[in-house]
């Protein structure tokens, strides 16, 4: 799902980072899709020099990828051009960085910590680079940074980057209406989804060279054979001429520098983990916590795709294996345990072996009807609320008496409140008209999630755009006081640095905590 | 069902079947008895007068002279208060018409509901896990309301509880807590935001923008804009 102000909130934020330029060759992606060099001088009247250093930047930080397709127009020609799709998900996970980096600080170490956050900064580095800004924080051997590569590599969180540009064959017309159902803007999202899952589908590294490191070592091997006097140097412009193929204007002469950059998927993947095992918490008990964090952790590499309906299955005794490892879980006793795993909804008797797995799908359902709920009442009211609830659990049409009764509110509020809801775009409405014995209106109402959560994830896109808005603009207000030496600060001076400060802490938190509830609408 | 009975129902009514009804005139007696074939359901006067064909002074006189001798009664129907509801005395008025056991002179008894619903609460909170009629039994024997109740009245109570998000419905599984409960049956609980407590408003619901009433008209650089809110304003005005 991709919405507008969705768009508009990733424009914000490579605008922030990169610049008006680089905005505006991102913002024609987004807006138009894939596009070739030409067309994007043409759309963003930019110099060509100017797209094309812009389009570097992105790739560089994964936020473009490049890929040849057959241009429908150009088909008589049979002509194959360069396409650059900008990676929606990968702009936005830009937010997430100090989410990442203190992930793998709790997982891992420090050390591995910095030399993530090395990789976030520059996009794409190859492990001599990495090892080389490591050297430069710390005065340790290599051996280090290299372990703690090793150890980034083996929990997934970095990956060898995809192809600079695959071959996409464009999709035959027989199989886009198939996927064509549903509300007309779902329609367009959805075809255009499905080139960008085929483009980074055939840019990704196969399954086995993805996470490998064996490779990459004989690229090393070979680099420090033929040029041992200065490698980095070198490696630096292999970099450049190993993604940037542009036009062939750069001809790529090296193929074997393997360059590395984050494993985003793996990211939300633990991000999605976690949400689970809170949202878990906050509605069973610590207990229960404990043990589906033990069986997702355990589980996590079978995973193969972030939006996983049911966790992998595992036995009972690996379960609980995996639950004394953690120290709040060496008091439960296996029966506790499996009384858990009966609380988190699984089946109680199994097979011999007793595997046991998760719905996870339906956790997340739950998170998810709990913030729009949370919305509805703090917008609502109280009995607004509770018809909400009453709509979105019987997931079908209700009729407005009906409904009064159900919720015990006077009959005459209820199909006030009811409208409004449905101005609000939280509620559909069907009208029927009865003509025998008399004619009668009745008005029935049900709660459409698909609807009703892109609606409401392009709401949070806005508050989040506003949030980051705001926070530039009590900066650039305060640039002044802020300015101020701090010996200088005293009196009325010193409240405001206190207030100002505040205000940061206020809507950066804010815009974090928000930036969880878009994960759990958009990448759970 | 009763709505649909019309005259033709009415002609299978043996007209001897209520002796006070004797003593009335033709008129009274053939709207006295579209009266009662409607049952609990009441007639309004109009249709009345459209199922009758009775003039409509008639009709006025013969229903003061029915209502004077107790056969029939006035009712204030819930749909629609502005017209006027009869009834054969001897019915009470159905769910329909008064809205139900919660509606007193046709409006909803908010403040009653809300005192039971939090009696209901409290008593599962110290129970910790209560089915109806555990809860019932604790109602009647504290003697808090002087009123009985039924069974499905307490349910009502503790659906809109679940729908409040204060009690959750659980089905027994028979282990722990639930061993004095059969298996299956359903039981409830409170949820972990206590008696009173509010839901956890989500991260949305806790920034202004979450519960602006104009965030359709806010733009960046609009005359509403993030820069220049009143919500931001009074939110960050520490």
């Amino acid at each position: 799902m991709v919405t507008p102000y969705g768009i508009k909130f990733a424009v914000h934020i490579v605008t922030s980072h990169f610049g008006n330029l680089v905005a505006k060759v991102c913002e024609n992606l987004l807006k138009r899709g894939p596009l070739t060099l030409q067309q994007l001088v043409r759309f963003t009247e930019l110099t060509s020099v100017q797209v094309k250093n812009s389009l570097l930047i992105l790739i560089q930080h994964n936020c473009v990828q490049a890929f040849s397709a057959e241009q429908p127009d150009d088909i008589v020609n049979g002509q194959i051009q360069t396409q650059y799709l900008a990676l929606f998900d990968n702009i936005l996970h830009r937010l997430r960085f100090p989410k990442f980096l203190e992930m793998v600080s709790q997982e891992l170490d420090k050390d591995c910590e910095q030399l993530l956050e090395g990789l976030l900064q520059h996009g794409r580095l190859t492990q001599e680079q990495m090892y080389e800004r490591a050297k430069s924080f710390k005065s340790g051997v290599q051996n280090d940074a290299r372990e703690s590569f090793q150890k980034l590599v083996t929990a997934r969180f970095i990956e060898q980057c995809p192809a600079p540009e695959p071959f996409v064959a464009e999709p035959s017309p027989d199989e886009t209406p198939a996927k064509k159902r549903g509300a007309k803007s779902a329609k367009v999202v959805e075809v255009r989804k499905t080139l960008e899952q085929c483009v980074l589908e055939a840019a990704a590294p196969m399954e086995a060279l993805r996470f490998s490191i064996m490779t990459n070592l004989e690229a090393e091997n070979d680099t420090e054979m033929s040029k041992d006097s200065s490698p980095i140097m070198h490696a630096g412009e292999k970099r450049k001429s190993d993604t940037l193929e542009l036009d062939g204007e750069f001809a790529s002469d090296n193929k074997e520098v393997t360059l590395w950059r984050a494993n985003f998927e793996e990211f939300i993947r633990c991000l999605r983990h976690k949400a689970c095992v809170e949202n878990v918490r906050a509605r069973l008990d610590d207990g229960a916590a404990i043990v589906l964090r033990a069986l997702l952790k355990a589980t996590r590499a079978a995973e193969n795709k972030v939006k996983m309906e049911n966790s992998a299955s595992l036995s009972l005794n690996s379960i609980f294996e995996e639950v004394m490892k953690s120290e709040a879980g060496r008091s439960m006793t296996l029966d506790r345990v499996r009384a858990s795993l009966v609380q988190l909804g699984c089946p109680s008797s199994m097979a011999i072996d007793e595997l046991y797995s998760v719905d996870l799908k339906n956790n997340i359902e739950l998170a998810r009807n709990d913030e729009v709920e949370s919305i509805v009442l703090k917008r609502h009211g109280k009995d607004a609320y509770r018809m909400f609830r009453l709509l979105s659990k019987a997931g079908r049409l209700l009729e407005t008496d009906k409904i009064s009764d159900m919720t015990l509110v006077e009959k005459k509020d209820t199909p006030k409140i009811l409208y409004k809801l449905w101005q609000d775009d939280y509620l559909y409405m069907e009208k029927v008209t009865v003509t025998v014995p008399r004619q009668l209106n009745f008005l029935l109402w049900k709660v459409n999630k698909t609807i009703l959560y892109e609606r409401v994830l392009d709401e949070m896109y806005h508050a989040a755009l506003n949030l980051s808005l705001r926070t530039a603009y009590e900066m650039d207000q305060q640039k002044e006081v802020l300015a101020v030496p701090l010996a200088k600060r005293t009196g009325p001076l010193e409240k405001q640095c206190e207030r100002i400060k505040k205000v940061k802490i206020y809507l950066e938190s804010s815009l974090m905590k928000l930036d969880d509830a878009i994960m759990l609408f958009h990448d759970f | 069902m009763s709505r649909l009975q019309g005259p033709l129902a009415l002609k299978r009514k043996r007209p001897d079947s209520n002796s006070p009804s004797e003593s009335l005139t033709e008129q009274e007696r053939i709207l006295y008895d579209v009266i009662r074939s409607k049952q609990d359901m009441g007639i309004w006067t109009r249709d009345m007068k459209r199922e009758t064909n009775l003039p409509d002074n008639v009709v006025n006189k013969s229903l003061k002279s029915l209502q004077a001798k107790k056969l029939i009664k006035e009712v204030v129907n819930i749909q629609n208060k502005g017209r006027k509801h009869y009834m054969a005395a001897e019915f009470e008025p159905s769910k329909e018409i008064s809205g139900g056991a919660w509606y007193v002179e046709g409006s909803l008894d908010t403040e009653f509901i809300d005192l039971l619903k939090d009696q209901c609460a409290k008593i599962i909170y110290k129970q910790r896990v209560a089915t109806v009629e555990g809860i019932l039994d604790v109602i009647r024997r504290t003697g808090i309301f002087k009123v009985e109740f039924s069974t499905q009245q307490i349910e009502e109570i503790l659906r809109a509880l679940v729908l409040d998000n204060v009690v959750m419905d659980v089905k027994s599984n028979g282990m722990g807590e639930f061993d004095s409960i059969p298996v299956g049956k359903v039981c409830y609980i409170c949820t972990n935001k206590g008696v009173r407590g509010e839901p956890k408003a989500g991260a949305m619901a806790s920034i202004p923008c979450g519960v602006c009433p104009r965030i359709n008209l806010c733009t960046p650089d609009g005359i509403i804009s993030p820069t220049t809110c009143v919500y931001y304003n009074k939110w960050l005005d520490f």
